[in-house]
């Protein structure tokens, strides 16, 4: 499934086992995909079913057990913050930092100096809309805002990929319409990869170019869907006749899987 | 509101202290008893010009401070590994939980007969005192920790030394704080209580002689100055601790 791009993330055959010594549990099986340059990629899957890992592998924050992830043809080992950022569910923001300095805190790591981290932070913030509240403390902010900050936060150093885990799923579902639509702007403004994990057969389907869709235990890649829908993505795309038959498509790969179709097969799709 | 809060705990204080003077000057105690508030205030200017007091003293701050920054530190320590090393903490903890329970100060005739009569026995006994409450603290304060932050930091490349001061520092700070306070209340009762025991200087043995010998007058300035001074100290930890912890009484106060 290709969009023409050079790619920049490559899954090769990712696996994950966790208790080896005893009574092993597969988390992950031949997880293999493409991620192509400046796209939005979905991956949409039921709870429990290993995305979470997946993306801890993406990272380099967690070792697969098979496989390899490659960046830029370049094998991932540990994080790579100039080329990946990380967006977690939970603003994960540092709660005794003001705004601005939680947005410096991956420049301050990666030992930029105070002056340009200010000017990165403050420029960061505006692009996300909160130059107003640089001098908040996470606590003063509503969900919505925090995770605005957190995707602030990502954009800082300037990587080229930001993988996100399920980033909108603890917001009220206005907020999180809300959020999708400021993604998207900031996406098209910035030009970055993003790999985008939900279990929202519609958040996935509406953000994306391509949507992976997984099965779970273990994970595995039961269906590729090229999303085919115009941009820039407005709020009636959701209610059209081709947005409802590719959700079902979606559904359909998912619910299959739970009647044992055998995923090799279902991989081709 | 606040100012009448205020007037409220002069007015009490007030009280108390006129009840105090009243019930002196009547007659209606022993004055040798309960000396007048007047009485305690002279002895009190009296022993803070007396050679002797002050070298009682500085003995018992000498004994409090060792036992506290030799204690600290070793309770810092043991309760860091408790906290993240999940196998160590999960056998040790309910230990230290019980211990913390038991009132330390039946171990002192023990110690007296381990250790002796000296500055050995009334330090380790101060220690012990720091030890448990400070290390208790401070495995409560890693376990805190969120591994969510813990996990972000490393996913824009903390090494481990930045992720300790970045994220475990501020995150355990408030609950340390906590039972660094707790710890130099509880080594000044082990010290003191040792003193009182058996010692030759000490503020504990003066209190102890002055009581015995009816200088009631010097036994409550003494009783004063040392409750003022561990008042002074535990509300100067206490704005330490605030201020460590205002992100945290925020999030909770909301």
């Amino acid at each position: 499934m290709s969009l023409g791009r050079p790619v920049v993330i490559e899954a090769r055959g990712l696996g994950k086992i966790y208790g080896i010594d005893r009574a092993p549990i597969a988390a992950l099986k031949d997880i293999s995909f493409a991620v192509e340059e400046g796209s939005f990629v979905s991956l949409v899957g039921p709870s429990g079913c290993g995305k979470s890992t997946l993306l801890q592998i993406l990272a380099g924050l967690v070792p697969s057990t098979t496989g390899e992830v490659l960046v830029d043809g370049v094998a991932v080992r540990q994080p790579a913050p100039e080329k990946i950022s990380v967006m977690f569910q939970e603003a994960t923001l540092l709660p005794w930092k003001r705004v601005s300095d939680n947005v410096e805190f991956p420049l301050e790591i990666l030992g930029m100096k105070a002056g340009e981290r200010r000017q990165r932070a403050a420029a960061m913030l505006s692009l996300v809309g909160l130059s107003e509240f640089t001098e908040r403390y996470p606590h003063e902010l509503s969900g919505g805002m925090r995770q605005r900050v957190s995707i602030a936060r990502a954009l800082a150093p300037d990587p080229r990929i930001m993988l996100m885990d399920e980033p909108f799923g603890a917001l009220d579902e206005q907020t999180r319409i809300k959020m999708g639509h400021e993604l998207l702007r900031i996406w098209e403004k910035t030009g970055k990869t993003i790999f985008f994990i939900t279990h929202s057969l519609t958040e996935a389907l509406f953000l994306a170019d391509i949507v992976l869709v997984m099965s779970h235990r273990p994970g595995q890649i039961v269906g590729t869907i090229k999303t085919d829908l115009p941009r820039p993505r407005t709020y009636e795309i959701i209610g059209s006749a081709e947005f409802g038959a590719t959700r079902n498509r979606i559904w359909k790969l998912i619910s299959q899987d739970d009647r044992e179709v055998n995923g090799k097969g279902m991989a081709s799709l | 509101m606040k100012s009448l809060v205020l007037f409220v705990q002069i007015a009490f204080v007030t009280v108390v202290i006129g009840l105090w003077a009243a019930v002196s000057r009547i007659g209606a105690v022993d004055p040798t008893i309960l000396p007048p508030p007047a009485k305690v205030a002279v002895a009190l200017e009296a022993l803070l010009r007396s050679n002797d007091f002050l070298a009682d003293s500085l003995d018992t701050v000498i004994r409090v401070v060792a036992a506290f920054v030799i204690g600290a530190p070793i309770a810092l320590a043991a309760g860091f590994v408790m906290g993240e090393n999940i196998g160590v903490g999960r056998s040790l903890s309910p230990i230290f939980n019980l211990v913390l329970s038991v009132p330390q100060s039946i171990f002192l005739p023990l110690f007296v007969l381990l250790f002796g009569l000296g500055f050995t026995e009334k330090l380790i006994f101060g220690i012990t005192h720091v030890f448990f409450v400070v290390a208790v603290n401070a495995m409560a304060a890693v376990r805190q920790v969120s591994h969510g932050q813990v996990m972000l930091a490393r996913s824009f490349g903390a090494n481990r030394f930045r992720i300790y001061r970045s994220i475990y520092l501020p995150a355990m700070a408030p609950q340390v704080v906590t039972g660094l306070r707790l710890g130099v209340i509880f080594c000044i009762i082990g010290i003191l209580l040792a003193e009182m025991y058996a010692s030759r200087t000490g503020l504990g043995v003066l209190l102890l002689r002055w009581g015995e010998s009816y200088a009631v007058d010097k036994l409550m300035a003494a009783t004063v100055l040392i409750s003022v001074a561990t008042i002074i100290i535990n509300e100067t930890m206490r704005i330490w601790e605030v201020r460590v912890g205002r992100w945290r009484n925020v999030v909770e106060n909301r």
